[in-house]
């Protein structure tokens, strides 16, 4: 993963987002700061959804927030754009500050800079597709033609072509889903904000969609957020991911980092019946290379997941496998430590080298 | 016990703490699929006053009465409920044609309904004073008997004090004469009219622009010639029902409504009062609209309204007319402006509801995209409410209609005049055959919207030439060929081509009542039923209700509105009947509530009756149906005469009239909340071996309490409607107050029974629909 | 997993960043209201540039050629105003529009000249006062010829079978027979619209009769009931009047009341006597009167007998024919009499 310099598209500091009379003197108040949900409701009857959240979100990459429901994580993606208005803490897009703009401001932020999907579409039923994906464009001000012309490449792009003229309640809630991605993508957004956009979808139609998200990232690379309570779909779609619980981040990291270091006994549970094999990479799992390696054993890139690395040792006779970058050999996995990873038993060593 | 439950309540008992649920707001029909919500109506709702809610789902009731929009739950309202959404509107429902005639509306009371459901379980100790009682809507049992003790108690106490200080009226002392000052207002008014700048720069105004366009429309329909007008109404229905088979079958209505209009001889004044309709309901809809954004949009300001539109409905049209011909003119203004007062509050509620019950989803997309306030108003906020809005123009035209004849006392011609010279006559033959248009013209439009409104947004548009704007070409292509046709061929409509129908009627009239009248073998006949009503019922209930001291009256009043609702009710209700002693007409209202009374007794048992048959026998309700809905949009004054000769001059015949007209609206909502009832819950109880007999009693009847609620509500909103027309049979009371005030320009007479009766209604509507009550801390 | 971030933005850019249509459409919106503000004020502007026309008719098409009558809800009066359109039409040339009106509101719509004449007037002293002699916008236009008379009435063949019931001191006797479900023991006087003058209620108390009015509330549901206590022989007393076209079907024979003095009826609460007879007169407003030409003329000159009243109300109420037919038929037969009261 390379982390680049340049400025995170999101920044948030210190994020709080309390409901209820008089929220904001929770968050400046460490006695009530600190109170379990239940006691901080019994005491101010309030409720806070996100509890000094931190973290920032880099160009290009996927930034999944994670957590059951109620964990304050679809809150916490409304804040970014001032959905919601947080109680207090910073936000910055591309260095702006959020919090600070006024309202025409934050309206060329949400026209222009992020777009967001939403679980329950949120799609005009009174509109066809096509002007469903233009709607964007036209609270932009742009003209009619053009939008509908804009908007039909977009159309085309999720893959609805031919259903241009439908209304939304004609689609399958996988169509309508794409719908409201294309609605999305049709403004450029410079970030793209998903709040659980597929949970609302049959299984096999959400793994769909989930590739189709893979696709457009790889193909695009634009930044994303995305909101989840399904472990396996974060861990897919996932650069990054912020596991939260009660409106705190228990645990920001790789997929691999959440897996195989979980933070502590709750994160320990969520991922316990992850396949480790699917998820730990070679570079993680891989020992120091031993003078009595073979050095003609397969080869994978430290990328690799342990699952790859099964199937080449597999078909490599039970050779170990060489991790290789740029022609450097930088370790081996035998089946010995493949084996390990799979049940469980050895901690992954490289974890600091992520 | 429900073992998930925790609490330490009855068994069975669920206190529903649920904080206000604040039901849903649905209009009140709301497709069958969607769930009905709520079901007292509370103002909101379209339903006709009450309870809101409507209304029933899609009921369709017609009704009648405004229908207060739900939001809030309250409804009132109602007013027919075409439930456009949902196509699948029952065919009852749709039926209807609602007219409503009177709308009524009001809704009196916003509470908000309390869904039985609330689980939560705390109990809170009840309060229980005397007279009061905590009660809500379901209650634990242990409670029940202290509230009917402290209701008891306060009954005996009454009685109590009634035999020991001896019975009585208000005392002279608390009243408050407001015929002064009304009176003074009114000779204000005659003496500046014709000088002051109000008068001269706005008011004259208003009344000019109102006449010359009423005579423009009818310059046009009567340009247009017959042939012209009825292509024009059948290619409208048709285009707006689409040009497709219902569409065909919309437009048959129209041929057929037009025709016979044409055919009973009514043909220039169905052009006059349709003249009159058009503009006051594009009037009525644009201020309805209007007031429903501002009140769809702040919370503020809607609740400022309800109040408002509330009295705007339930204040009988009688009882303003006068200061309306005083300020704008007889004829056409005074017409115009009161059948505007009388209309908009359902366009008004439904616009508010259907802006306030836009998807949150939709609106929080187009806010994420960066949509200002107009832009989502103007995208997403008005689309989507634009059926809800379809709904609310349709109850407008149905109350429109219904002040048609209204309308004629103060000179507005047309359809109202014909029904109204009949009546001097006593020529009940050709009242008829001007009530029929009536009843066709609200049949006509009643399709037509509904038929637009099931369509709205149902399907992807299709093209080619039937549709979009070209067929809006094509049927004005075809209006026009018509009109040209016509005046070739004449423009009127042809002499010979009429049928009287006056003389038929008469006869069958003469013979009904002479049959029927008295002297029937076993059952006695209808003056007998009548007399018999009168001395066992009306009489010791008016009797009683004159005898108990004010106060007594007034705290049976608190007490049982605390019964049933909360401190807040209950006070409400205590002040309304005070209220009515203060304006100095306590006797009269007595006497007018005890008919309202009895007349909604009748109404309820007779309506929910026929409603459980309606819902369970489909014969029963197909041949209803047309029944209904000429009750509904017959305009009273037509059947005045029959019931007159059948029960005499007498409250008996004035409690007929209002049976008649409030029965459809009850027995829609109960065969609709009857007949859509959870059927996995009637599954169940099928599964399980229950008889019919059991199905309806222990399943469907208490599943469908929201909808007899409603049922109540809207029976109150709408007897009350009609104790003004009660008034011109034999009523008297108020009803030949308000009327008096009216014919002999006594403005203070007329104002302050019309306010009497807007105050009986707040005391029904808070005795009879229970409130939710607020979160308890 | 993907994990390489992208190095270059691959982002399509679709126009300017400030696309044009944001600009356009801002503007746009601006032009907008500035029309909508501009639209209204203008209406408000030119709807305040002048006062309205204050004495405009309320119906349209009104030319001097044209006369308003108002048509009242009683047959009689309907005779009158179809005799006087059918002759303003026929012989001398005019377009004549009816309007049916309350009469305190015909009063009010006189005034304003919104109708131009009423045609029968049963006394309406407040109403006459205001505007006749304080306001002058209405000017009497003399009498109509017919005699009004209300009174207590009951049914010929009850009178027959108890002559002693005409006379007022007897009616209690007759109380019982009288009574009914609504009246409560005491015995039913059958009231009419709230429109009538009535004094009854005070003559009742004020001659201790064991008599309760009950109101029918509308003329239409007092006929019905009438006809319908005829119909079975019953006895009954009720308040009625003369001219009225039932009359002919129906024979009602008057209880004599104490004789009507001038001025017994001039305080409301203490009356005891009679109803007057009254001659029933007719109202002009004041500027058609001066300016109508031959219409106001003719009008002022329009009286006939009771009797020629009834004829043409019994054509209306009894044969059903429509107001305009019943005036043709007697116009063709009586043309003595309507000639006279053509302006000359």
């Amino acid at each position: 993963m390379n982390t680049t310099a340049t400025t995170p598209v999101f920044g948030v500091r210190n994020l709080w987002k309390v409901f209820g009379p008089r929220a904001d003197r929770v968050p400046g108040d460490p006695l009530l700061a600190d109170l379990p949900q239940a006691d901080l409701r019994a005491r101010t009857g309030c409720t806070a959804a996100v509890r000094d959240v931190s973290f920032d979100v880099r160009k290009g990459e996927v930034f999944v927030v994670m957590g059951l429901s109620g964990s304050g994580k679809s809150t916490l993606v409304r804040c970014l754009t001032r959905l919601i208005e947080p109680t207090s803490g910073t936000l910055e897009i591309d260095g702006d500050d959020v919090l600070a703009m006024d309202g025409s401001r934050l309206r060329e932020l949400r026209r222009r800079r992020a777009a967001m999907v939403f679980q329950h579409f949120g799609l005009l039923p009174h509109r066809s597709v096509l002007d469903n994906v233009a709607y964007g464009l036209e609270i932009q001000g742009v003209g009619r033609a053009e939008r509908r012309a804009r908007a039909a490449g977009f159309v085309e792009k999720v893959g609805l072509a031919g259903l241009e003229h439908r209304r939304p309640g004609q689609l399958s809630g996988g169509q309508q889903q794409r719908v409201g991605l294309a609605r999305a993508l049709a403004v450029d957004p410079e970030v793209l904000l998903f709040d659980e956009p597929f949970s609302a979808l049959d299984p096999l139609i959400r793994r769909d969609m989930q590739e189709e998200v893979v696709r457009l990232h790889r193909e695009e690379g634009r930044t994303m957020v995305f909101i989840t309570h399904d472990l396996g779909e974060a861990l897919r779609v996932g650069d990054r991911i912020a596991l939260m619980r009660d409106g705190r981040i228990v645990q920001l990291g790789t997929p691999e980092e959440i897996v195989g270091a979980p933070a502590d006994d709750y994160v320990r549970d969520f991922v316990r019946d992850v396949p480790r094999e699917q998820v730990v990479t070679v570079r993680t799992a891989m020992r120091p290379m031993r003078a009595d390696d073979a050095g003609n054993g397969p080869a994978l890139p430290p990328g690799a997941t342990v699952s790859e690395a099964i199937t080449a040792a597999a078909h490599g006779g039970g050779t170990p496998v060489r991790v290789v970058e740029n022609g450097r050999c930088l370790g081996v996995v035998d089946p010995q430590t493949l084996l390990g990873v799979v049940a469980g038993v050895t901690p992954p060593a490289g974890k600091a080298a992520a | 016990m429900t073992p998930t439950t925790t609490s330490k309540q009855g068994p069975g008992e669920k206190r529903p703490t649920a904080p206000r649920p604040t039901a849903p707001r649905r209009p009140a029909n709301a497709a069958p699929g969607e769930a009905p919500t709520t079901p007292r109506p509370a103002p909101a709702a379209p339903t006709p006053t009450t309870t809101g809610a409507g209304a029933t789902d899609d009921g369709s009731p017609t009704t009648v009465v405004p229908p207060r929009v739900p939001d809030d739950g309250s409804p009132t309202t109602v007013v027919r409920p075409r439930t456009p959404e949902g196509g699948g509107a029952p065919p009852a429902a749709r039926g209807a044609t609602a007219p409503a005639p009177s709308t009524a509306p009001p809704a009196l009371r916003p509470g908000t309904p309390t869904p039985d459901g609330g689980t939560t379980a705390a109990c809170t100790p009840a309060p229980a004073g005397t007279g009061t009682a905590a009660a809500g809507g379901r209650r634990a049992p242990w409670r029940r008997p202290r509230v009917l003790g402290g209701a008891a108690s306060a009954l005996v106490l009454g009685l109590a004090g009634a035999l020991l200080l001896g019975g009585g009226g208000w005392p002279a002392g608390l009243t408050v004469d407001l015929s002064a000052p009304l009176d003074d207002a009114n000779q204000w008014v005659l003496d500046n009219r014709d000088t002051h700048p109000l008068f001269l720069y706005f008011l004259l105004h208003l009344s000019n622009t109102a006449v010359d366009a009423v005579n423009a429309v009818y310059g046009v329909l009567a340009a247009m010639g017959w042939p012209g007008v009825l292509t024009a109404g059948v290619l409208l229905a048709w285009r707006a029902a689409g040009f497709d088979r219902r569409g065909a079958r919309v437009a048959c209505v129209a041929f057929g409504a037009f025709a016979l209009c044409g055919l009973l001889g009514m043909w220039d004044a169905t052009l006059l009062t349709l003249a009159l309709m058009v503009v006051a309901v594009a009037v009525a809809a644009l201020l309805g609209a209007l007031i429903g954004l501002a009140a769809g949009l702040s919370d503020r300001v809607d609740r400022a309204l309800r109040p408002v539109l509330d009295t705007m409905q339930v204040l009988p049209a009688f009882a303003y007319l006068l200061p309306f011909v005083l300020v704008f003119g007889t004829g056409t203004p005074a017409a115009l402006f009161c059948t505007v007062i009388y209309a908009a509050p359902p366009m008004a509620r439904l616009t508010a509801l259907g802006l306030r019950s836009a998807d949150p989803g939709v609106l929080e997309a187009a806010v994420s995209l960066g949509a200002n306030g107009r832009q989502r108003l103007w995208t997403a906020r008005l689309p989507l409410a634009r059926r809800r809005m379809l709904l609310g123009l349709n109850q407008t035209i149905m109350m429109a209609l219904s002040m048609v004849v209204i309308a004629a006392l103060v000179g507005a011609g047309g359809l109202g005049e014909e029904v109204y010279s009949a009546l001097s006559t006593v020529d009940v033959g050709k009242a008829l055959a001007a009530g029929i248009p009536i009843v066709l013209i609200a049949v006509w439009l009643d399709r037509t919207t509904a038929a637009a409104g099931d369509r709205l947004g149902a399907t992807a548009p299709r093209r080619g030439l039937l549709h979009g704007r070209s067929a809006w070409a094509l049927a004005a292509g075809g209006t026009l060929a018509a009109t040209l046709a016509g005046l070739a061929f004449g423009t009127t409509w042809p002499r010979g081509w009429t049928y009287d129908i006056s003389t038929p009627v008469n006869r069958a009239q003469d013979w009904i009542v002479d049959h029927l009248s008295t002297g029937v073998p076993l059952v006695g006949g209808t003056q007998v039923w009548s007399d018999a009503f009168t001395v066992g019922l009306l009489n010791p209930l008016r009797d009683g209700l004159q005898w108990l001291p004010w106060w007594a009256l007034l705290l049976l009043v608190a007490a049982l509105a605390r019964l049933v609702g909360t401190w807040l009710s209950a006070l409400t209700a205590t002040a309304a009947l005070a209220a009515t002693g203060v304006l100095g007409v306590w006797t009269k209202s007595l006497d007018t509530l005890s008919q309202v009374v009895a007349a909604l007794a009748v109404t309820l048992v007779v309506g929910v009756l026929t409603g459980v048959a309606c819902a369970r026998l489909r014969w029963v309700e197909r041949w209803l149906r047309p029944v209904l809905d000429t009750l509904q949009t017959m305009p009273q004054f037509v059947y005045l005469i029959p019931v007159v000769a059948l029960f005499g001059v007498s409250r008996a015949a004035a409690i007929t009239a209002a049976v008649v007209y409030a029965l459809p609206a009850v027995v829609r909502i109960t065969a609709q909340g009857v007949r859509e009832v959870d059927p996995a819950a009637l599954e169940a109880a099928r599964s399980m071996g229950a008889s019919t007999r059991q199905q309806l009693f222990q399943v469907q009847l208490p599943l469908a309490r929201p909808a007899l609620k409603l049922a109540v509500n809207q029976g109150v909103v709408l007897v009350l409607a009609v104790v003004v027309v009660g008034g011109l049979v034999g009523g008297g009371a108020l009803g030949y107050d308000v009327v008096k005030g009216l014919s002999r320009g006594e403005m203070g007479t007329g104002v302050t029974a019309g306010l009497a009766i807007v105050c009986l209604g707040l005391v029904l509507d808070r005795i009879t629909q229970p409130t939710a009550r607020g979160p308890r801390p | 997993m993907p994990t390489g971030s992208p190095t270059g933005n691959t982002r399509p850019t679709h126009g300017p960043r400030p696309p044009r249509g944001a600009r356009t459409a801002r503007a746009r919106r601006a032009a907008r209201t500035a029309t909508a503000v501009a639209g209204a004020l203008a209406v408000l502007a030119l709807s305040a540039c002048g006062a309205a026309e204050t004495g405009r008719s309320q119906r349209a098409g009104d030319t001097e050629r044209t006369v308003t009558l108002t048509v009242p809800s009683w047959v009689g009066a309907q005779a009158n105003t179809a005799v006087a359109a059918y002759l303003l039409e026929n012989e001398l040339g005019y377009e004549v529009r009816t309007q049916q009106l309350g009469e305190v509101l015909a009063w009010d719509a006189l005034s304003r000249s919104d109708v131009d004449a009423v045609l029968e007037d049963w006394g309406h002293p407040k109403e006459e006062k205001r505007y006749v002699e304080e306001r002058k916008t209405v000017v009497s236009g003399g009498d109509l010829g017919v005699t009004g008379h209300i009174g207590w009435y009951v049914p010929k063949y009850f009178a027959d079978a108890h002559p002693d019931v005409t006379d007022w001191r007897n009616l209690d006797k007759y109380a019982e027979e009288f009574a009914t479900a609504e009246s409560g023991g005491k015995g039913q006087i059958l009231e009419g619209s709230p429109d009538y003058v009535t004094h009854d209620e005070a003559i009742i108390r004020n001659l201790g009769l064991d008599l309760k009015p009950v109101y029918a509330g509308s003329e239409a549901a007092q006929i019905t009931a009438i006809r319908k206590h005829v119909a079975q022989k019953k006895p009954f007393l009720t308040y009625w009047w003369t001219p009225q076209w039932l009359n002919a079907q129906v024979d009602l024979v008057e209880v004599k009341l104490p004789a009507y003095r001038e001025g017994c009826d001039a305080d409301p609460a203490k009356v005891a006597c009679a109803y007057p007879r009254t001659p029933l007169r007719k109202f002009l407003n004041a500027d058609f009167a001066k300016d109508g030409g031959k219409a106001a003329a003719f009008l002022k000159n329009f009286t006939w007998t009771t009797e020629q009243q009834n004829e043409v109300a019994l054509m209306i109420a009894d044969r059903k024919l429509s107001p305009e037919a019943a005036a043709e038929e007697w116009v063709k037969d009586n043309e003595a009499v309507w000639k006279t009261w053509l302006p000359k």
